[in-house]
């Protein structure tokens, strides 16, 4: 095999001492589907970055066609024809199609102007060229996510790459729409392009690729042919035990009648419907699954059962309790909460553990107020966090230290216990483990089944259908803010599910 | 703790560095300019007292500024709420004479309670039609000082006096001195050590310093905030307007021309240097208290312009913030490297 | 008759500064910087020009170097923004205190006076007398004989427009403001632009100081922005950055400036009527809260 691209002993040290990248050497080769696997947090997004020039690294050198080449930013490495997809989409939303792909490489007229004509024409020419279907005049905030992404790949064959680098490109696609980009790529591939996929589903990578480079915690455990290896060894090369891949989810009998939506409808101002006549419900003892792509109304259904947005019709209770209009602090007597982003809603990164561990609990409990509630009682809230510390095995330097400085899953920990003890009758959560190693991913699912047993009503959001279908009973699909089908999971595929996903089977 | 300790001093020596630069580059001498002001701020009781007087209003405007910023209201109208404080103590000092142990606390409050209306209205407007509080508490400000300016020039003003100027208040609403010590002094440390209280160990304080860095994550969890942001509002324009009526009742007696100064805008820059920390407050509103006291004595000796002491603040404000927040980056940077290198060998 | 066109010419030399002030700042809006040190590179450039004009006896002097001031304290915001990555708005703070300390410093130490310093030394920008138009009834004495400063502006508000929305340094300057991470990834440095964008602002913003010191009045008073640079930043948010919404918006506060002055005349107190411009601020921007709503659409 003739190397492209070699990397030899490259190290990364994000500062101050997160050891991301441990001396790895790999090469890629010319016209090949080359995969990077590992779980969240192994180095396998950071190691493209570094090839990349996003990000420097510290030691060790990159070889491109033989030659030593460093890249200090991604226009030198697009110069060189490598190009990189990132797993969230930078493009600009309000600009359209075509000012998206010529940003930066603008054919222009006198005085700086832009030829929108000529440009207009090229990109139109490239994406005949790749038989990619799309509209350059279309405003990129009004296509799809998978439109978007391949808006992403034409700007870099705009610029004639012949390295494409994607990272998780799969992770914002339905099932259905992942075949027609595993087509392109393979195609891409047969024209000599060399692909480097970073993802973290083993049964696509055995699918896509011909080669696979497994990495463990910043090192590389390996590269093996696709054809000659299987899902079992490379999970256990990935995690370095061996994996269970089957469900621990036992039978159990649901009780009362716990939370209800009831025909909840939300409008945008321009009279687009959010949601669209949503009615559900989930009982004592039962875990309920959401799946859609994100984007279909479930941040808005979140939202508004928590309270931050309001619906323009229908209800929401709560052991019968209406709560479609009681406030935030009302709804946390009978809800708890574990959102989507724990930085941006589920606590706040400067403050100490101690703070982000106690609220909520603040004003519900008696036990953490004096004097009628105007005083904070810190003994009682040093116990119990030293009480959460124990019980649910957080590593933390101490109770001062700022909540950024926990690692992805004791932060998950730390909002999961606070919610946890909070001891609601009904659990909300969103995307538990996006993010998550492993071990942490597991951790989450143990106490979500723990809930379960404990008859609580779990309503659980999540992109992951390998996740639903390992710990939810019942899985609901939305999509353009319809509920289009409740489904058993014992009596469906995850094939069914993608294609409801992609709206494909309106349900009666 | 340490590290801001540590980049705190570096950012004040690198910013005595460049105001020395700017004055040999005027043709004065540095040592012998930053020797009398310092004299005249810190070298001995009458100067340390008097150092302390001034740095009422800068303290105090600083703690409003410090716990605005940090709750999440952007309040940047303390010259205004300062000076409707001054304006409504003087009011109330000019036509209400009770006996001296009544009249000092109701002229505070007086002063409290005109701040603290100036600042509702950004807070009203904000709640009712949620206009910016950051425009519209500057936009006041203007109002505020041209009102008054108004208001000493006509209604209230002195007839005996050559400039704008409303009559001295009454002899009960002076702030008396204790010794060296003035009342008004004590007055700040109390506040400030409420503030601390309220800020750190109550429950209102809990949630303003959590909406204040996150809004979604405290409003997910209950905390109330639209009345968090009104009491919030309440408080800081409420510690302005203290502000400005311990200046009239401690300092000229009246409401002068001028009155207002820049006192606000110190405290607000006072705030952002100590990263809104209420100690922090407290001590660099001292330390810019001892450069401005010393300037005018330091300009006696050296003729040096105290005007100078304007460029040393506002040269301060950007190296003390710069540094403290490029010293953490370089500190990470550097232990990040070590890292590296153990890894490659 | 002539008070009409008193207060129409009144109205434009009101608008002016905020015109080329909010100018200068919308390319850093655009880019993604909060800017808010317009006041005080303003207040540079009234103070320099002065300087340029009174020790150089020409007011040619006197504009480069107020343009010169203000990109000194651009300078300072880049470096310590751009490069040391310190948060914008407490850069434009210290900054906008810098300008006031300093230019006040200045006056005291170089024209040895405290409060204002003039003199018929300095020499005025020149006013333009185009000659077929000022023949023409009622337009005329109105379009002609305006400060050359005021021609400049107006120029300036279409090449501005031209500039952002025709031009490949344009689409580049608001893709740096839309998303950052994009323009990087495209290959062009958020960075050089954000610094560009900067650097073009305080141009815009030394021209407006040149004409309060040198165009409007001729004279430099301590503080004498009195706040022009905040009207400005309220003009650009209230019109989301466009060069024409800036234009009216600028009028619309010229006008009230204006207007004060005019009421002075009948016996209102000066210190009301130099409140108008500010209560005018407070309701427009009671008008885009009220649009940003609607948008929204009324939901809790």
């Amino acid at each position: 095999m003739n190397d492209l691209i070699a990397l030899h002993n490259i190290v990364k040290v994000y500062p101050p001492n997160v050891l991301a990248v441990d001396n790895v050497s790999v090469s890629f080769s010319k016209g090949e589907i080359h995969s990077i696997v590992g779980e969240n947090g192994a180095g396998k997004s950071t190691l493209m970055k570094l090839l990349y020039g996003l990000v420097p690294f510290d030691s060790g050198r990159i070889e491109f066609g033989g030659v030593n080449v460093r890249f200090h930013k991604p226009g030198d490495a697009i110069a060189m024809g490598i190009g990189m997809v990132h797993q969230e989409i930078v493009l600009i939303p309000q600009y359209s199609v075509w000012e998206n792909v010529v940003l930066g490489a603008e054919p222009i007229r006198s005085m700086g102007r832009i030829d929108s004509r000529a440009a207009i024409d090229a990109v139109r020419s490239k994406i005949e060229e790749f038989q990619f279907n799309l509209d350059p005049l279309a405003i990129v905030d009004d296509i799809s996510v998978a439109a978007r992404q391949k808006v992403e790949i034409l700007k870099l064959l705009f610029r004639n790459v012949s390295v494409l680098i994607l990272d998780e490109p799969t992770a914002v696609l339905t099932p259905q729409e992942i075949p027609q980009l595993f087509a392109e790529l393979k195609r891409l591939r047969d024209r000599g392009h060399t692909i480097l996929f970073i993802s973290h589903r083993l049964d696509e990578v055995l699918e896509l690729s011909d080669r696979i480079t497994i990495m463990r915690k910043g090192r590389k455990v390996a590269t093996v042919e696709a054809s000659k290896t299987n899902k079992e060894s490379l999970a256990t090369m990935m995690v370095g035990r061996q994996v269970i891949f089957t469900s621990k989810r036992t039978p159990h009998r649901r009780g009362e009648l716990v939370f209800e939506a009831r025909h909840i409808e939300m409008e945008r101002s321009d009279g687009l419907k959010l949601l669209d006549d949503v009615s559900f419900s989930v009982h004592a003892g039962e875990i309920v699954g959401i799946a859609g792509v994100e984007g279909n109304g479930q941040f808005e259904l979140v939202n508004s059962i928590m309270g931050l947005e309001q619906p323009n019709r229908g209800s929401f209770l709560v052991k019968g309790r209406d709560i479609t209009s009681l406030s935030i602090l009302e709804r946390r007597k009978l809800i708890s909460f574990v959102p989507q982003d724990r930085g941006k809603m589920g606590a706040s990164l400067s403050a100490s553990i101690l703070d982000n561990a106690i609220m909520t609990h603040h004003r519900l409990e008696k036990q953490f107020s004096r004097w009628h509630g105007l005083v904070l009682d810190y003994r009682k809230a040093r116990d119990f966090v030293d009480m959460l510390k124990e019980r649910f095995s957080i590593q933390m330097a101490s109770r001062q230290s700022e909540f950024r400085s926990l690692s992805g899953g004791n932060q998950q920990k730390v909002i999961l216990a606070r919610e946890l003890l909070l001891a609601t009758p009904f659990f909300l959560m969103d995307q538990p483990t996006r993010g998550l190693d492993v071990g942490s991913i597991e951790y989450v699912h143990g106490e979500i089944l723990a809930m379960r047993e404990a008859d609580r009503a779990v309503l659980l959001i999540s992109a992951d259908l390998e996740e639903l279908f390992l710990v939810a009973d019942r899985i609901l699909v939305m999509h353009r803010g319809c509920i289009v089908a409740d489904l058993m999971t014992e009596k469906t595929t995850i094939e069914e599910v993608g294609a409801y996903m992609l709206g494909g089977r309106a349900s009666a | 703790m340490k590290r801001r300790l540590w980049s705190g001093l570096i950012g004040v020596v690198v910013a005595l560095a460049v105001g020395a630069l700017i004055m040999l580059a005027q043709g004065y001498r540095p040592f012998s300019t930053y020797a009398a002001l310092f004299q005249f701020s810190l070298g001995g009781i009458g100067p340390f007292t008097t150092t302390l007087k001034n740095s009422v209003p800068l303290v105090l405007t600083g703690l409003s500024a410090a716990v605005a910023f940090a709750s999440g209201p952007v309040n940047l109208g303390q010259p205004g709420q300062f000076v409707f404080g001054a304006l409504a103590a003087t009011i109330g000092g000019l036509y209400i004479n009770l006996p001296a142990v009544l009249e000092i606390p109701l002229l505070l409050l007086l002063a409290i309670a005109g701040g603290a209306l100036w600042s509702s209205i950004a807070a009203f407007l904000r709640r009712a039609f949620e206009m910016s509080e950051f425009i519209v508490t500057l936009m006041l400000n203007m109002i505020a000082d041209f009102f008054t300016a108004w208001v000493i020039a006509f209604p209230l003003m002195d007839r005996k006096a050559y400039s704008p100027m409303t009559p001295q208040i009454v002899m009960n609403g002076w702030m008396p001195d204790l010794g060296l010590l003035s009342s008004s002094t004590l007055v700040m440390l109390g506040a400030v050590v409420l503030v601390w209280f309220v800020f750190h160990r109550w429950r209102a304080g809990y949630e303003w310093r959590m909406t204040g860095q996150n809004s979604v994550f405290a409003r997910l969890g209950g905390c109330d905030i639209q009345r968090n942001f009104l009491a919030v509002m309440l408080v800081t324009g409420a510690l302005a307007g203290l502000a400005g009526g311990l200046v009239v009742m401690a300092g000229p007696h009246r409401f002068i021309k001028g009155l207002g100064a820049n006192y606000a805008w110190d405290g607000i820059m006072i705030a952002i240097m100590a990263n809104n920390s209420i100690v922090g407050t407290l001590v660099y509103g001292v330390f810019i208290a001892a450069i401005q006291t010393g300037a005018l004595g330091m300009e006696l000796i050296t003729n040096v312009p105290s005007e100078i002491a304007q460029v040393l603040q506002a040269v301060l404000v950007l190296i003390i913030v710069a540094t403290r927040e490029y010293t953490n980056v370089l500190l990470d940077r550097l232990s990040a490297r070590r890292q590296a290198k153990e890894r490659a060998a | 008759m002539n008070v009409l066109i008193g207060l129409i010419t009144g109205m434009i030399s009101g608008a002016t500064p905020i015109l080329l002030a909010a100018l200068g700042g919308t390319f850093t809006f655009y880019a993604g910087i909060f800017n808010i040190a317009m006041e005080g590179m303003m207040l540079m450039a009234a103070f320099f020009a002065v300087l340029g004009s009174f020790f150089f006896h020409s007011w040619l002097i006197g504009l480069a170097l107020a343009i010169l001031g203000s990109l000194t304290l651009a300078l300072i915001f880049i470096l310590f923004s751009v490069r040391l990555e310190t948060d914008e708005f407490v850069t434009g703070i210290a900054l906008n205190l810098f300008a006031l300390g300093i230019t006040t410093y200045f006056l005291r130490q170089i024209f040895k006076v405290k409060g204002v310093f003039t003199s018929k030394s300095i020499v005025p920008v020149p006013q333009l007398n185009i000659p077929i138009i000022e023949k023409i009834p009622f337009v005329g004495p109105i379009l002609s004989g305006r400060n050359l400063i005021v021609y400049i502006a107006v120029i300036a508000t279409f090449f501005c427009y031209y500039l952002i929305f025709k031009t490949r340094f344009g689409l580049r300057v608001r893709g740096a403001g839309y998303n950052a991470d994009s323009l990087d990834s495209s290959g062009v440095r958020t960075s050089r632009i954000r610094m560009q964008a900067l650097l073009l602002c305080a141009l815009f913003c030394g021209l407006g100081g040149a004409f309060l010191s040198l165009g409007y009045v001729t004279l430099f008073a301590e503080n004498m922005t009195a706040g022009r640079g905040w009207i400005s930043l309220a003009a650009i948010i209230l019109v989301d950055g466009h060069p024409y919404g800036i234009a009216a918006i600028s009028l619309l506060f010229g006008f009230f400036d204006g207007l004060g002055l005019f009421l002075q005349n009948y016996g209102v107190a000066s210190q009301f009527t130099a409140m108008i411009p500010y209560i005018a601020t407070l309701f427009a921007l009671y008008v885009y809260a009220r649009r940003v709503r609607e948008k929204k659409g009324k939901r809790t």
